[in-house]
């Protein structure tokens, strides 16, 4: 008589069980769909599923899929019909995200139908199909045993209760090492709580930005959706040799719409003008009035910075790109211009294109209206401009607020930014407005 | 006469879908799905349509599957075009009635479909290496990483739902109603919108427009019958 075999409950919580605090998790359909259920709130984990759904906030599809091939997935957990000895598998209803989960997440976790359901070994030697993920898989949960892949090989890790190695190898087709740790699944649910992402001050939410930074600023061309006290915080913190890729360099303080008498607009001046800046990319460097030159315009006048020129929405472009895993795509704008000067074109369909590079940074320091402490933003008419292109595509997207609001107080409808993409949150000070 | 993208009935709103069509079909199954565009399209009659859907599952009247089944279709392009549940089904479904069959992944749809819609020539992304999807691609490293260039997937129509419209055919949607229809909606030469709610404009709060009208080209309001939207 051999041993019972785990339901479909249990196969979700071992699952669970390897869902760090705060992980983004990538849910197929199928049995996947049980992990939710089997994860404890407290986790604080992020689930996405194929429907676009991250949590309850809704994303377009091509959102979805940024967030996969931008690296944010920690763990995807896929239904797999069969794996192989490479961790190469193929999926049970292709392809679906299957693919795109397997070339972006760090971590993949195939769970294998119920073997009752099946009647023969899924994890065998080589697929009988064509693979929907290239060896990808980390983790296999079957209803009898955990097995861990590396190398092209396969490790019997844990037992489902009243299994022996012995009854594991009789049902599977592929050949299986023995773990030295050997040891029944667990199943208790993984503890703890994700780190805080609000910091009680700019400096401290900027402590760790290095000389020779590459930091994302927002703004357009006024005072409005640029986050001010960031950029006060970054001056006073002195990192130099930074790379600043923004809409401007700073014309806020010279064009001046809206300051108050006697006051000067806070704009990417303050860092210039302190010697922070080695290179600015952006699209409208200048001062509009040659009579009131930027403080970028005269740094670079004399020899002190680097400019890279970029079209508005090519830059838009080139930012989101970079943080939905596009490393380079093809737009028309620029053709036959200055812009195209030293780069691949290509004629497509009878017009000409220009290849331009994804843009990522270490720091994006933006601006939003409200944020709830899990980090989903919400933002107020013209001040989204680049923030939420921005905020995917930095390691560190530090946000400015004005409020910060308990989970659930936003509406998710509502929701521009969602909070894998917002790593710290800082609460603007009262009274902290965009002037000196 | 005030400016409107309102339409009477789905009827006069897919009336000049023309034979052999590339048509986007916003929703997954009944979620999001222009449930009364597809019944009107089934009455319309075009056929040879090459259809761009998700899940393209069940089998009322006014579903994909009866287009099929009425030889309408010519073509699917899906990333899911035999899910688990009714996989087998299908499978005859498309077999029958001749339907050739383009699975793609899911992702990289989205992609193409927005590429489609933002005017960008092609893409290079690190998805399908060493699958099916990547015979025959053109591929390059960038950056250390083995990428594939994709290309716009650019349509004649696109069938829409929305929850709610305005008369400029600004749109927001409900909860996974999102999904294909937001990028969908950007993608194709007509798009038309099954709408749930039909106000005036400003009946939606800027903020909450998802859509913007400009990608809309008719409206129809549709009161939702209690099917799940």
């Amino acid at each position: 008589m051999p041993p019972a075999k785990l339901n479909a409950q249990a196969m979700a919580r071992r699952a669970a069980a390897a869902i760090a605090p705060g992980d983004v998790v990538a849910i197929d359909d199928g049995l996947p769909t049980l992990v939710p259920d089997a994860t404890s709130a407290s986790l604080g984990a992020w689930f996405l599923g194929n429907s676009g759904m991250l949590n309850d906030i809704p994303l377009s599809q091509a959102d979805a899929a940024a967030v996969i091939r931008g690296g944010y997935v920690n763990l995807a957990v896929v239904s797999a019909a069969q794996v192989d000895t490479t961790g190469s598998f193929a999926g049970q209803h292709p392809p679906g995200n299957a693919v795109d989960l397997a070339a972006g997440a760090h971590r993949v976790i195939a769970l294998l139908p119920r073997s009752d359901d099946v009647g023969a070994s899924n994890i065998v030697p080589a697929l009988s199909s064509t693979p929907d993920g290239y060896r990808c898989v980390d983790t296999i949960i079957t209803d009898a045993a955990v097995i861990d892949v590396a190398d092209a090989d396969l490790t019997l890790a844990e037992l489902a209760p009243g299994w022996t190695a012995d009854d594991v190898r009789a049902i599977t087709a592929a050949d299986l090492s023995i773990s030295p740790t050997l040891r029944e699944m667990d199943f208790t649910p993984s503890n703890g709580a994700p780190p805080s992402k609000i910091y009680p001050d700019g400096p401290s939410a900027l402590a760790d930005l290095p000389d020779g930074a590459t930091v994302f600023i927002d703004g357009f061309g006024g005072p409005g959706g640029m986050a001010h006290y960031l950029l006060i915080s970054l001056r006073d913190r002195g990192s130099r040799g930074l790379t600043i890729v923004s809409n401007t360099a700073g014309i806020a303080r010279v064009v001046s719409f809206g300051t108050p008498p006697g006051r000067t607009a806070i704009d990417h001046s303050v860092l210039i003008e302190n010697g922070q800046v080695a290179k600015a990319i952006a699209s409208f460097p200048v001062s509009p009035s040659v009579s009131r030159p930027s403080e970028f315009e005269l740094a670079y006048r004399r020899g002190e910075v680097d400019l890279e020129l970029v079209p508005q929405g090519t830059l838009a472009e080139r930012l989101r790109a970079g943080g939905a895993g596009i490393h380079a795509f093809y737009t028309h704008t620029g053709a036959g211009t200055l812009i195209a000067e030293g780069k691949e074109t290509r004629n497509i369909n009878g017009r000409n294109y220009v290849l331009e590079y994804g843009l990522l940074a270490d720091f994006a320091i933006i601006r939003a209206h409200k944020a709830d402490t899990n980090g989903n933003l919400v933002y107020r008419g013209t001040s989204r401009n680049f923030n939420a292109v921005m905020a995917p595509s930095a390691r560190v997207t530090i946000a400015e607020v004005d409020e910060i609001v308990a989970p659930g107080q936003l509406d998710p409808e509502e929701i521009v930014t969602p909070g894998p993409f917002v790593q710290r949150i800082v609460q603007r000070p009262q009274g902290f407005t965009g002037y000196e | 006469m005030t400016f409107t993208k309102l339409y009477d009935t789905a009827a006069a709103a897919v009336a000049d879908v023309h034979n052999g069509a590339t048509v986007l079909i916003g929703g997954v199954s009944r979620t999001g799905e222009p449930t009364a565009l597809l019944a009107a399209l089934h009455s319309h009659g075009a056929a040879g349509l090459t259809i761009v859907c998700d899940f393209s599952g069940w089998d009322g009247s006014d579903s994909i599957v009866k287009l099929a089944a009425d030889g309408r279709i010519a073509r699917i392009i899906s990333p899911n075009p035999y899910p688990s549940a009714s996989g087998d089904n299908l499978r005859e479904v498309w077999n029958s009635a001749g339907v050739a069959i383009e699975s793609v992944p899911q992702g990289t749809l989205a992609e193409r479909l927005r590429a489609a819609g933002a005017g960008i020539g092609g893409v290079f992304v690190p998805v399908g290496l060493g699958t099916r999807f990547a015979d025959g691609r053109e591929t390059r490293t960038i950056n250390g990483v083995e990428c594939i260039l994709e290309s716009p997937l650019r349509a004649d129509f696109a069938l829409v739902r929305a929850a709610s419209a305005d008369t400029l055919g600004n749109l927001a949607y409900q909860g996974a109603q999102r999904g294909w229809n937001a990028v969908m909606a950007t993608a194709a030469r007509i798009t038309i919108t099954q709408a749930d709610t039909v106000g005036e404009p400003g009946a939606i709060g800027p903020e909450l427009v998802i859509t913007p009208g400009i990608y809309v080209n008719r409206v129809v309001h549709i009161p939702p019958t209690g099917e799940q939207g």
